[in-house]
């Protein structure tokens, strides 16, 4: 294994942990809306709610380092430039995670200075994260970007998906600057930080998942590498010629020119045609493959994410986009069902396929399968759209009332949060949270495990060809 | 929008793009099977999108989007046999190549 | 076929890819100057010196801010200095206190407490806080539940007190009232007005 195989899996074990620690702060914030008074001025609602999204978009960044550090030295046949460093870069990421965390937790609030924003809390949903911190990541990223580049540059080869990463890390990279200004005017700052928010998570991070996936099927399918740099292209077009302009889905309601609710409504619309196309390419993958496969966990992950991106990217946002609807739906829970849904199909599936992939190669294991894998699938998934349809009841019920009849005041926010379709709502969504949490602990042994258990010979079925898998 | 439309133009959009999705579903089950079967429910799943946009064309939204909607339906309708043929003529090439 | 050629999608992918930044750009730069106080859409920040409304506009079919006569703010009227400095120390305290991670600001943020992008005109400050705290002015009834929400609930679900001075309070209620006077297309959905359909 190269170095920096063994460094991905570092980035998978902390990019696993902290999906935990998401788990464990998502339940906790769950619990505010079910119990009134819960934690008063000891841990307010925002501090868990904060962990819990910070930590999704770092383990999610983790999985993602950490697929690119495997894949590196096997798509160039070489080891990873600057692999010390990155190594080191990656206990000073850990590092500084953990004191963030901890600031968060037991300092929580400063008073209103720059020193706050450097030392504390920068309030800016996702990247609460101090100064220091984000200098940091800034770092970490440039390392990442280094070691990508310069690995290219010593092995003289750009494969056609490695062009495309490389290309991809320059607003990985460029856009998370966004993280550091503090602008007085709410609507520049929202404009800005939409710019992070949205050209991340529905273009950047798609094309890194797109590269990802690429080199995963290489591996799992045995693909031809023609067949899998065609078909990433195709998905970059798409993906970035509907969601560049789709930005202005952000831009209907902050002060923005109301040209931005045709062009963010237009563009956003058509975001669910190239979704279609990845589902049949994933069935046809699937078919192609008879569902055969030496890594039965990876297949389904990787089947899940297809399915996960369209229905909660696709279905449940078109159901939001346009503007007249929006402005009913806009920041209730219909937002947070789509966002749950729409994380989990697009990155959380993906990420759990990858280091499934990276386990069998950890473990030389011919064969990847199992019992335990079955279950977690299983668990997470009808946790996640459970919680989402919960979640989808209560933010319509918002929609109805506190928007569409009762004018959208405090009183009628009141009388929204205790509106019976509401509470069940938000009741269910916590029930299914811990169906979705004992999915992850059922997960985390199945990754402890897998491969190394002794799989008695009677429990694997024999691969006769054409027979059933 | 009243209430009552919001909420039925809302989920009207969400059924669209679920059922182009169980059409582009059935019809790659079809082509894997050759069943004619599957064939027929993903014609019937693509009818029923029709029926989504139908309804939504007649209902509260602004006609510009209403045309948008349409061309939706129609683009969906391409998507998979589109996507299936081309992957099939990739591989074809493919293995032509190797 | 061409298509099958990978440098045919790659061309295609780049020249997608640049035309819509381009267009993203030039909107942007558009954009830019809408939104910057005193564009056409968000008001300066002396805006705190005078009364906004909120009225339902026949023309573009939506309810729009309005901006009236002068209206003194916690008993005086800011200088344009005076006010970009406090619109500043706002910002801060919202920023500080992680606000955003309860509240919305434009429909965005956290949503377990209520939405404040036009707060300053919500009818309970009058209704409910001005006789709780005894406040003359609105300003003074959301400056004293902010310094001290636990002394004037409303409701079940309780804000916290995030120690904010008076100065800082006094910042945060300023930089509501410019908040309010934003042109947000509408949104939230005719605030303050309920359906009876």
């Amino acid at each position: 294994m190269f170095r920096s195989q063994r460094l991905a899996l570092k980035y998978f074990a902390a990019a696993m942990t902290l999906f935990g620690i998401m788990v464990a702060a998502g339940l906790l914030a769950s619990t505010y809306y079910v119990h009134d008074g819960f934690l008063l001025n000891k841990l307010d609602f925002s501090v868990a709610k904060m962990l819990h999204i910070d930590t999704m978009v770092i383990w999610l960044l983790m999985g993602f380092i950490g697929s690119v550090y495997w894949f590196l030295p096997i798509e160039l046949e070489r080891e990873t430039e600057g692999i010390k460093l990155a190594e080191i870069m990656f206990w000073i990421f850990c590092a500084a995670v953990a004191v963030v965390a901890a600031v968060f937790i037991f300092v929580q609030y400063g008073p209103a200075t720059e020193m706050s924003l450097w030392f504390v809390n920068q309030g800016r949903k996702y990247v609460e994260a101090p100064r220091w911190a984000a200098l940091g990541v800034t770092l970490v990223v440039l390392v990442f970007v280094y070691n990508v580049v310069a690995t290219a540059i010593k092995a003289k080869k750009i494969t056609g998906i490695i062009g495309v990463l490389m290309v991809d890390l320059i607003p990985l990279f460029g856009l998370y600057l966004i993280a550091f200004p503090s602008i007085t005017n709410l609507s520049e700052d929202q404009y800005w930080w939409w710019w992070l928010v949205h050209l991340w998570v529905e273009a950047t991070w798609e094309i890194l998942i797109g590269c990802i996936m690429a080199l995963a099927l290489l591996q799992l399918l045995g693909t031809a590498r023609r067949i899998v740099e065609t078909w990433l292209y195709i998905e970059v077009a798409l993906v970035l010629g509907t969601g560049i302009l789709g930005l202005g889905h952000h831009y209907f309601w902050i002060g923005t020119p109301d040209y931005w609710l045709s062009i963010g409504g237009f563009f956003s619309a058509l975001e669910p045609l190239p979704l279609l196309g990845m589902v049949v390419h994933a069935v046809y993958d699937a078919g192609a493959h008879r569902m055969k496969t030496t890594n039965k966990p990876a297949f389904y992950w990787v089947m899940a994410e297809a399915f996960g991106n369209f229905i909660g990217g696709g279905v449940f946002g078109f159901m939001m986009t346009l503007p007249q609807i929006n402005l009913f739906t806009h920041g209730t829970q219909w937002t947070v069902s789509h966002g749950h849904f729409a994380f989990w199909g697009a990155y959380g599936c993906g990420v759990i396929a990858v280091i499934y992939l990276a386990l069998q190669k950890a473990r030389a294991s011919a064969q990847l399968d199992g019992r335990l894998w079955k279950w977690s699938f299983a668990l997470l998934n009808i946790g996640l759209v459970g919680m989402v349809g919960a979640l989808l009841v209560a933010g319509i019920a918002q929609a109805f009332y506190e928007r569409a009849m009762g004018g959208s005041t405090l009183q009628a926010f009141m009388q929204g949060q205790s509106n019976v379709w509401f509470v069940q709502g938000i009741v269910m969504r916590a029930i299914f949270g811990l169906v979705f949490a004992l999915g992850y602990v059922v997960l985390m042994y199945d990754l402890l495990t897998i491969g190394k258990r002794r799989v008695a010979a009677a429990a694997l079925k024999p691969h006769v060809a054409g027979g059933p898998a | 929008m009243s209430a009552a439309q919001m909420l039925s133009t809302s989920l009207l959009l969400g059924t669209f793009v679920l059922l182009a999705g169980c059409y582009g579903l059935l019809y790659c089950l079809a082509r894997l099977r050759g069943s004619g079967r599957l064939g027929r429910a993903a014609a019937a799943a693509y009818l029923f999108q029709g029926l989504a946009t139908g309804l939504l064309a007649l209902g509260s939204l602004e006609l510009w989007w209403k045309g948008l909607l349409v061309a939706s339906f129609v683009a969906f309708a391409a998507i998979p046999p589109l996507t299936w043929r081309f992957l099939e003529r990739l591989h074809a090439a493919e293995e032509q190549h190797s | 076929m061409y298509a099958a050629d990978p440098a045919f999608w790659r061309a295609g992918a780049i020249s997608s890819t640049l035309v819509m930044l381009v267009v993203l750009v030039l909107l942007t730069v558009d954009s830019l100057a809408t939104i910057r106080p005193g564009g056409a859409n968000v008001p300066p920040y002396t805006v705190i010196n005078k009364e906004i409304r909120y009225e339902f506009d026949g023309d573009a079919h939506r309810y729009r801010p309005v901006i009236g006569a002068d209206q003194q703010l916690f008993g005086q009227t800011y200088s344009p200095e005076e006010a970009e400095k406090l619109m500043r120390l706002g910002k801060l305290v919202i920023q500080s206190r992680n606000c955003m991670n309860c509240h919305t600001f434009f429909g965005n943020g956290a949503y377990y407490a209520p939405d404040l992008t036009k707060a300053w005109l919500d009818p309970a400050w009058q209704q409910m806080w001005m006789p709780m705290t005894q406040a003359a002015t609105r300003e003074e009834a959301i400056a004293a539940f902010l310094m001290n929400p636990e002394k004037y609930p409303t409701w079940s679900r309780q804000m916290p007190n995030l120690k904010l001075s008076r100065e800082e309070a006094v910042a945060l209620v300023a930089y509501l009232k410019w908040m309010s006077a934003v042109e947000t297309n509408g949104f939230p959905i005719h605030f303050g007005h309920i359906q009876t359909n």
